[in-house]
């Protein structure tokens, strides 16, 4: 194999993938950094994502891009809603009780979908989109929006984080929950902004996928693992981390496929989660460990 | 007659209930006593499932084994496998906070999942592993099922005693402290990870014995016989509902929920066919829902844990 | 002088069992108090209390006449009183700028006169602005500390036990921001472990045991007395 079919076949599939998971995994380490906990109804929040964009696109006839940003929108809502209906009441108790309530949650979401759009996969588009020639380089345009949305999604978001008030309160309240509210930072209006964006990351994450391959009920909870390992591989609380993490776990999943059954993609994440936990779990660039 | 069926009924619902009892007994270890998170029970189950089948199987063509070794043997390796794949696992993710165990044990299930579904010469794959002896095999229908509730309600009933008496022991009191107050614990120099191990691979392996108990009742195991999610949800809704860190309320929460599950099953298989598919992922729509309530206004479930000591306190 | 903060009777826990058992402590503008006393005392208990950060079951707080008792810390920081924890007591992560700017949280407005008060206090940080507070030295970051609770312009500062975990160089260094803190007229509440250095540089001190006063004077008359001395000072 030369090294162009390398970079055609499994580099860049890894980034695009990666990609996806990076925005997942940049809302997973959210969580896990201000709220403390781990949030498994993350995969199915991005698959409730898609669906709305799919209904975007069927039923008020989109173009499939501007599905987009009504997907983010409602779901970001949508998480939010959940926050205060399953999760807000349990901040009492020991945050392990808020990560059995996500899973329950995970379910109740999955089911939702699997009511209203039903269990068949769907696609935005009909038909084969054809791969253009870039020096060697076979790219396809969604490919390249989802890299490039990747991008300016999570510079948007540090800029939030760096520059705003409400940003550097997320940051503090990361940081040092105590200090933040000794200092007069509103811990609900935080969890509501939070749970926003990582809402509206979730989507977009589900967006993608269902734009690069198809759009099923069980393709959140599928990409749970994933970008958990690229989270803790990137170190919890990082964005650059999830984002780095995102890109080496996509990558490491296509290129496994050249050494395993390709039924076994999913056990390279997995193997990745272990192996960060055992030798370094604060992540590569050095975040937090629960 | 109708009242033999509703009675053949009954004794078949009896069975999974002392089933899906270990599972609940091996997450009670887990969660109710230690506070360890494990979102792969399906991968337990599995495990102990195949690894019984196995063994106890007379030889087949195209995969390994079977081994037609005495049924017992068969549920001793199931608990043995079931406990040496929770072993690394649990001296991994053990060191941290739960959140990471509930991810890792998600990942070990999938794993096992993924193993099950496509190694053809451990597993035969889709057509599953066939010919598993069943104990009173031979009698009659009704006699047999009779005959195999005993049983499994004889092995729920040993692991119950065995698990009381644990948690009686110092042992318990020792996990019990360690889960209310992890600082203290550690400060009085116990060896916190080790002890988190020591109950996670027990739970596993009582939740391994539970899948071979369903793999002889079947005769056969296959990879579509357990939706992984589904089973693994049950058994966590059935723990809390009935009241974790309470072995009898474990039980009880099993028998309840997998009374309600059944029924709604019925109700809705009588539904046309288009209804009766979406009415399924709305039965799962509703347990989830019931973890909720249940978390809300009964986070202490049917039968609370009963206060043992001073060191009874729950929540920190 | 009337007090500015006042604390009478005060008896409160964080749970069922009452850990101070009727506490009483005031400061006045313009003074540094000390809080000293054997381990489980009930010092930053105390302290505590003040602050919101527990069940007050007795007796009564005041800030310039207004009752503070049992509220909110967050109306407590608008009632004039900053707090500064002994551990934990800066945003590691974030610069020392945006530390002070956490401080200033509550507060609108230009805030060019609050930053030019603790850059003046501590010209140390001035330099040191866009460094991540994580990647201090200890007194460094006791700065930190203090000034991002003098950013809110408080009229009393508790500081609880400023001085732990540092070395004695670094003590001296943190006292005499204290003293400077005091100068701009901030009055300091503060818990000590090391009793006497600290009641040599306090205006005056509380000596508390089991949760109650038990003598209270000037620093230089507490250090004279016998029985203080035998509780911290000869043991």
């Amino acid at each position: 194999m030369d090294f162009m079919e390398l970079l055609n076949f499994y580099i860049v599939p890894g980034l695009v993938l990666g990609s996806i998971y990076a925005l997942g995994a940049v809302g997973i380490t959210l969580v896990f950094a201000i709220l403390r906990y781990a949030h498994l109804a993350h995969g199915d929040i991005a698959t409730l994502g898609a669906f709305i964009a799919f209904a975007a696109v069927t039923l008020l006839g989109l173009p499939v891009y501007a599905a987009l940003p009504v997907a983010m929108v409602v779901t970001a809502f949508a998480a939010v809603g959940i926050d205060r209906l399953f999760y807000d009441y349990l901040r009492e108790r020991p945050r392990i009780v808020t990560v059995m309530a996500s899973l329950g949650v995970a379910l109740m979401v999955r089911s939702v979908v699997q009511v209203i759009w039903g269990v068949d996969a769907e696609s935005y588009i009909r038909g084969i989109a054809r791969p253009e020639n870039w020096w060697g380089i076979r790219l396809k345009d969604r490919e390249i929006v989802t890299i490039l949305s990747m991008i300016g999604l999570v510079l948007a978001l540090q800029l939030f984080l760096m520059k705003t008030k409400w940003g550097k309160a997320m940051r503090a309240m990361s940081d040092n929950p105590n200090l933040a509210l000794l200092s007069g930072v509103d811990n609900g209006k935080v969890v509501f902004l939070t749970w926003l964006i990582v809402g509206g990351l979730c989507a977009a994450s589900g967006f993608f996928l269902g734009l690069n391959t198809e759009l099923k009920s069980m393709m959140g909870w599928q990409m749970l693992l994933p970008m958990f390992a690229a989270a803790i591989l990137g170190g919890v609380g990082r964005i650059e981390g999830a984002v780095l993490g995102g890109l080496i776990v996509g990558v490491a999943e296509e290129v496994s496929v050249i050494f395993l059954p390709s039924e076994y993609k999913a056990a390279t994440a997995f193997a990745i989660l272990l192996l960060m936990l055992l030798v370094r779990p604060t992540g590569l660039l050095r975040g937090k460990v629960l | 007659m109708e009242w033999i069926g509703l009675l053949n009924y009954a004794v078949f619902m009896a069975i999974f209930i002392c089933i899906y009892g270990l599972l609940a007994l091996g997450l009670n270890i887990q969660w109710g006593f230690s506070g360890l998170f494990n979102a792969g029970i399906a991968g337990f189950f599995a495990v102990g499932a195949y690894t019984s089948a196995i063994l106890t199987t007379p030889e087949a063509d195209g995969r390994i084994g079977g081994f037609d070794m005495p049924v017992p043997v068969g549920w001793a390796g199931a608990m043995l496998l079931a406990a040496a794949i929770a072993w690394p696992i649990g001296k991994i993710c053990l060191r941290f906070r739960s959140d990471y165990l509930a991810i890792a044990s998600i990942g070990v299930a999938e794993i096992i999942r993924l193993v099950i579904k496509s190694e053809d010469w451990l597993t035969n794959s889709a057509r599953g592993v066939t010919n598993i002896p069943r104990p009173f095999g031979d009698l009659p229908y009704a006699q047999s099922q009779l005959a195999y509730l005993a049983l499994v309600g004889g092995v729920l009933f040993v692991a119950y005693l065995l698990v009381e008496r644990q948690i009686a022991a110092p042992w318990g009191r020792m996990m019990r402290a360690i889960r209310d107050n992890e600082l203290a614990a550690r400060a009085m120099g116990k060896d916190v990870p080790f002890r988190r191990l020591e109950a996670f691979v027990f739970g596993a392996a009582l939740m391994g014995l539970g899948g071979a108990l369903f793999a002889h009742l079947n005769r056969a195991i296959t990879p579509e016989a357990i939706d992984p999610m589904v089973a693994t949800f049950l058994v966590w809704i059935m723990l809390i509902l009935g009241g974790s860190g309470n072995n009898r309320g474990a039980i009880l929460g099993v028998a309840v929920v997998w009374v309600i599950w059944s029924f709604s099953e019925i109700l809705t298989d009588q539904f046309p066919p288009e209804i009766a598919i979406k009415a399924k992922y709305i039965r799962i729509f509703l347990i989830g829902l019931m973890l909720q309530l249940v978390l809300r206004f009964r986070p202490e479930g049917i039968l609370p844990e009963p206060q043992r000591g001073v060191s009874g306190k729950k929540d920190s | 002088m009337s007090p500015l903060l006042d604390m009478r009777e005060v008896r409160g826990g964080y749970g069922d069992a009452d850990i101070l058992q009727g506490v009483s402590l005031n400061v006045a503008p313009g003074e540094i108090v000390a809080i000293v006393g054997p381990n489980g005392a009930g010092k930053s208990t105390a302290m505590k209390a003040i602050f919101g950060l527990l069940h007050v079951r007795g007796g009564k707080i005041t800030i310039d006449g207004e009752d503070i008792t049992g509220k909110k810390p967050n109306l407590i920081v608008q009632a004039g009183v900053c707090y500064v924890p002994q551990v934990d007591n800066i945003f590691r992560e974030m610069t020392v700028h945006e530390n002070l700017e956490m401080g200033a949280f509550l507060r609108s407005g230009d805030l060019t006169s609050a930053y030019d008060r603790v850059y003046g206090l501590f010209p140390d940080l001035q330099e040191r602005r866009k460094t991540l507070a994580g990647n201090l030295s200890g007194g460094q970051r006791q700065m930190v500390a203090m000034g991002r609770a003098l950013m809110l312009d408080p009229k009393v500062l508790l500081l609880d036990e400023p001085t732990a975990g540092l070395s004695p160089r670094y003590m001296e260094q943190i006292f005499q921001i204290c003293r400077d803190v005091r100068d701009v007229g901030v009055a300091l509440l503060l818990v000590e472990q090391h009793a006497k250095q600290a009641l040599a540089f306090s205006d005056r001190g509380y000596v508390l045991a089991s949760g109650a006063n038990r003598h209270e004077g000037t620093g230089a008359e507490l250090l004279a007395d016998r029985e203080v001395a035998e509780m911290f000072l000869g043991g």
